[in-house]
């Protein structure tokens, strides 16, 4: 042993001096596995579900033609499927809207006047309802949304029997019962959907310090102004970030709607007939890449926004 | 951000309303399970009744789908957790070319609705003639847990800081004796919670396991099958609770584990 | 005697950043030695390639007469206190202080016993069952220091050692460190912004600007002849006179230093000016004089181009800093007051051409 120096001692200190000198490669190392993984399975997955898009189905023996074409895109512009994706797209919308007015209270209550014990009983309150049982949290709604569930129970108990009939009266919206009709996809997919709005709302609201609040009121701002023009814009990122979750998953789910709702298709469900019992892959596909090209733009756009940091 | 002014009655009214909303329904199913009621979801029920337990329990056909979840959520979460943990230790070591890429690259996937996760690798085993099977399920499984154990594992990186490993060094431990000592014990309880949390994901998945298994049924199909075509439907409600402990214990744990640290599993399921 | 510490003209850059630029060193053995300068000047940076956290770009660091070209940090005889002590919170401070030998495989019992008596020496004893968070500040700065002398260290390291502590505790932990360096006899190399801290520790000083070594000598050195006109200014806060202000003080023309402590209140002197100033030090009191005649030198230049010479005039804008000790009448702002110094106390800087 020299006085300068510990001697080395076995492969464990001889690998610790090379990562030492090239610091890259143990960087390298520790990424290679995760990359290799992602890269393979999940990129090498998308690129074969993009050139499945560009394959088409023969019509005569229902077989996959492996060869370059745009007819299958071509045929998602056919009215039937354009209104299909038009469908998706609008009830993705109307369930992030909701989302962001119903989150709002619930956030902001659990950043702004939640302490201790209510802290921690806000937090858990939104994360079981996250966490648990996606399947059993439709059930639950297939229970209650029945025609002889509760909500028919408890609206004729209070005498609104023939306001829950006029509702489903209308048009569109309507149907036989809430469990058969848009009304009902669209509750399901707001409650299911609506703690990931709430998150990282409240993680935004959380970053805006009190003082900023203050200078507002200070500076003559009345509630309701500096609602409007502080706490909404810094609640932004946060509200973008929910809605990336939302947005996405409403686009892509097939379950919600086949369990409750009408019998018209969403774009996943269409994905799952068309890829299953109709075993047409290239157009299941081609359905698949409308919600990446959609939600491409919105990531893209959200990053611009900075509202990757309020994940 | 904390005030000391009271909140007003409308906002407290609106905030436990909206957490109301969140657990009625998951209340609601516990009373399901003991409806004497077998062929509708009648409200209120007509009486009350235990035995669905004893027929859930006899019922054969649930116990294969239960193994084959819990293998499945077992598998995919162990991956995760070593390359969400890979993961999250580079991109706490250095900033380098493409860290904006990889850390897009681990969101994607939930980021990107299930449907796609699940067609894409549904177009793959097309492609290569890969037939279902168990790995054919971990395979998507793994793919979207790597994010949950990556996000609790690289807010704990954070916050051990470059200091205390320079410390460690610095004192005379080589890389592995680092890693060993200083970092596995401070991140030890993040990657617990993280690990519990790919578990309850994965044991709960539905959406790309149904492109994913073929023939094969885990719990979540099971229940998905019995929704569609329902045949005793108090033995579904015993199923749903059990799901529902079974993933709410984890949760549970999770939070418990990293309770009191800056970052709190599962804000980024 | 081969030098503890030695820089060859070493350089770090980071991309265009010079963050050390050139320097040569050397830190003899049972030095305590004091790296000197603003945030940014390097010598954070410098402290971390003896330590090994960084690499040179250029140049060789040698400890002990050995190339660390090679030599990873856990395999070099030097440890480090770290600003933020860096204890590792998932241990106890005795097993903190014991890691060290844990790493090189000493027998628990051993380390145990003596991670014991470095407590002790560093005043702790009782306290090896608690946890860091547990610690007082001053406490948790006491843990790290006896954690980086378990191992008997060549070269001890520390970074800041005194930053995070109040100035009472300050005080009295320098003196601490002093006694305890002088019975180790290890050498100790500390990095600190603060320049009393320097002054009252160190047996010698390097004082670091802009990525390079300004001055390196004792303490005595560094504050009585200032090399540059930065370091004058950077340490003690002198008078730096221009050349042609030197002349007209009746120097040769040259770059000088004058301390503000070395100059009096006279009846009849070299300089007279009118008080512009005045800033209350409890232990004396700092004048900011104008020179109400200056020579013609100090005036715009013959060939009409503007003059720098007032901005080198003290450290403040165009005044001449005189420190007036306690218990000597201080003259109001606006009095007209003659200054007179030793000639000696007019230090030409040899660094500034």
């Amino acid at each position: 042993m020299s006085a300068a120096t510990h001697p080395a001692r076995g492969p464990g200190d001889r690998l610790t001096g090379l990562f030492w000198r090239r610091p890259k490669l143990l960087t390298a190392l520790l990424l290679l596995p995760p990359l290799l993984w992602l890269g393979v399975v999940y990129i090498g997955s998308l690129v074969a579900l993009l050139v499945q898009s560009f394959y088409s189905i023969d019509r005569f023996s229902g077989l996959v033609v492996p060869e370059f074409t745009l007819r299958t895109y071509g045929e998602l512009l056919i009215p039937s499927n354009f209104d299909i994706i038009l469908r998706t797209v609008t009830m993705a919308a109307a369930v992030t809207l909701a989302a962001v007015v119903l989150a709002f209270p619930v956030a902001y209550f659990a950043a702004r006047h939640a302490k201790g014990r209510w802290k921690a009983v806000f937090y858990l309150g939104v994360m079981l309802p996250l966490w648990s049982s996606y399947l059993v949290k439709v059930y639950a709604w297939k229970l209650i949304l029945a025609k002889e569930g509760i909500v028919t129970w408890a609206a004729e108990g209070i005498g609104a029997g023939n306001v829950l009939s006029a509702v489903l009266a209308t048009p569109v919206i309507g149907g036989n019962s809430l469990s058969t009709s848009y009304i009902g996809t669209f509750l399901v997919f707001l409650y299911v959907w609506l703690p990931y709005m709430i998150l990282p709302m409240q993680a935004a609201l959380e970053r805006v310090p009190a003082s900023m609040l203050e200078a507002s009121a200070d500076l003559g701002a009345g509630g309701w102004r500096t609602l409007r023009s502080v706490i909404l814009p810094l609640a932004l990122p946060g509200v973008i970030a929910g809605s990336i979750f939302t947005f996405s998953l409403t686009l892509g789910d097939y379950i919600i709607p086949q369990i409750i709702g009408s019998s018209r298709f969403f774009i996943g469900q269409t994905v799952f007939s068309l890829q299953g019992t109709a075993g047409n892959i290239p157009l299941a596909a081609a359905f698949a890449v409308v919600p990446i090209v959609i939600m491409l733009v919105y990531l893209t756009l959200a990053r611009k926004s900075g509202a990757f940091d309020a994940l | 951000m904390r005030s000391d002014g009271r909140p007003p009655l409308a906002l407290t009214l609106a905030a436990v309303g909206g957490l109301l909303f969140l657990h009625l329904p998951i209340v609601l199913i516990f009373l399901y399970a003991f409806t004497t009621e077998e062929r509708s979801y009648q409200f209120p029920p007509p009486g009350l009744t235990a035995k669905w337990f004893a027929v859930a329990w006899n019922r054969a056909d649930i116990w294969p789908p239960l193994y084959l979840s819990l293998r499945v959520a077992a598998i995919s979460s162990a991956m995760a957790l070593v390359l969400g943990t890979l993961c999250a230790a580079a991109m706490a070591r250095a900033r380098f070319f493409g860290r904006d890429t990889v850390s897009l690259l681990v969101v994607l996937p939930i980021a990107l609705p299930g449907i796609i996760t699940g067609m894409s690798l549904r177009s793959a085993f097309a492609i290569g003639e890969i037939p279902f099977s168990t790995f054919t399920i971990v395979l998507g499984h793994a793919t979207f847990c790597i994010v949950i154990v990556y996000n609790n594992a690289v807010a704990r990186f954070r916050r051990l800081g470059a200091s205390m490993l320079e410390a460690s060094a610095d004192l005379g431990a080589n890389a592995f004796q680092t890693f060993a000592h200083v970092i596995l014990p401070n991140l030890g309880s993040a990657l617990l919670a993280g690990g519990m949390l790919a578990f309850a994901l994965s044991f709960d998945e539905v959406i790309v396991t149904t492109f994913t298994a073929g023939q094969q049924s885990t719990l979540p199909i099971w229940m998905l099958n019995e929704l569609v075509r329902p045949r005793q439907r108090p033995v579904t409600n015993v199923v749903a609770i059990v799901v529902v402990m079974a993933t709410f214990l984890p949760i549970l744990a999770a939070y418990y584990l990293t309770r009191g640290a800056e970052e709190t599993a599962g804000g980024g399921k | 005697m081969t030098p503890a510490v030695e820089f060859r003209s070493v350089s770090r850059h980071f991309g265009v950043v010079k963050a050390v630029d050139q320097v040569d060193l050397s830190i003899a053995e049972g030095a305590f030695f004091a790296m000197l300068g603003p945030s940014g000047s390097g010598k954070t940076t410098c402290l971390r390639l003896i330590s090994g956290f960084e690499m040179p770009s250029a140049g060789a660091v040698r400890i002990f007469g050995q190339d660390m070209g090679s030599v990873p940090p856990n395999r070099r005889h030097v440890n480090t206190v770290f600003q933020d002590y860096a204890l590792f919170p998932h241990m106890s401070v005795r097993d903190n202080v014991a890691y060290g030998l844990m790493v090189r495989g000493v027998a628990r019992r051993a380390r145990l016993a003596r991670a014991e008596e470095m407590l002790a020496l560093v005043k702790l004893d009782g306290f090896g069952d608690r946890k860091p968070a547990q610690l007082s500040g001053g406490q948790r700065q006491r843990v790290a220091l006896a954690r980086a002398l378990v191992g008997e260290p060549r070269v001890l390291l520390l970074d800041e050692p005194l930053g995070a502590l109040d100035l009472k505790l300050r005080e009295a932990m320098q003196d601490e460190l002093k006694s305890l360096q002088q019975r180790l006899g290890i050498t100790f190399v500390f990095v600190t912004h603060d320049q009393s801290e320097a002054l009252s520790m160190a047996d010698r000083i390097a004082v670091f600007s802009e990525g390079r070594v300004a001055q390196v000598g004792t303490p005595s050195d560094i504050y009585q002849r200032p090399a540059t006109r930065f370091v004058a200014d950077f340490v003690g806060s002198s008078n730096v006179l221009p050349p042609d202000l030197t002349v007209a003080l009746g120097g040769p023309r040259a770059w000088a230093s004058l301390r503000p402590e070395a100059i009096r209140l006279v009846a009849d002197g070299r300089l007279t000016g009118t008080v512009t100033g005045a800033r209350y030090l409890g232990a004396g009191t700092r004048l900011m004089v104008q020179a109400g005649a200056p020579p013609a030198s100090i005036g715009p230049r013959a060939d009409g181009g503007p003059t720098d010479a007032p901005r080198y005039l003290g450290q403040d804008e165009n005044g001449i800093a005189v420190l007036v000790p306690a218990g000597v009448a201080v003259p109001e702002v606006g009095a007209e007051v003659t200054l007179d110094w030793e000639p000696s106390a007019l230090h030409l800087m040899a660094g500034e051409a």
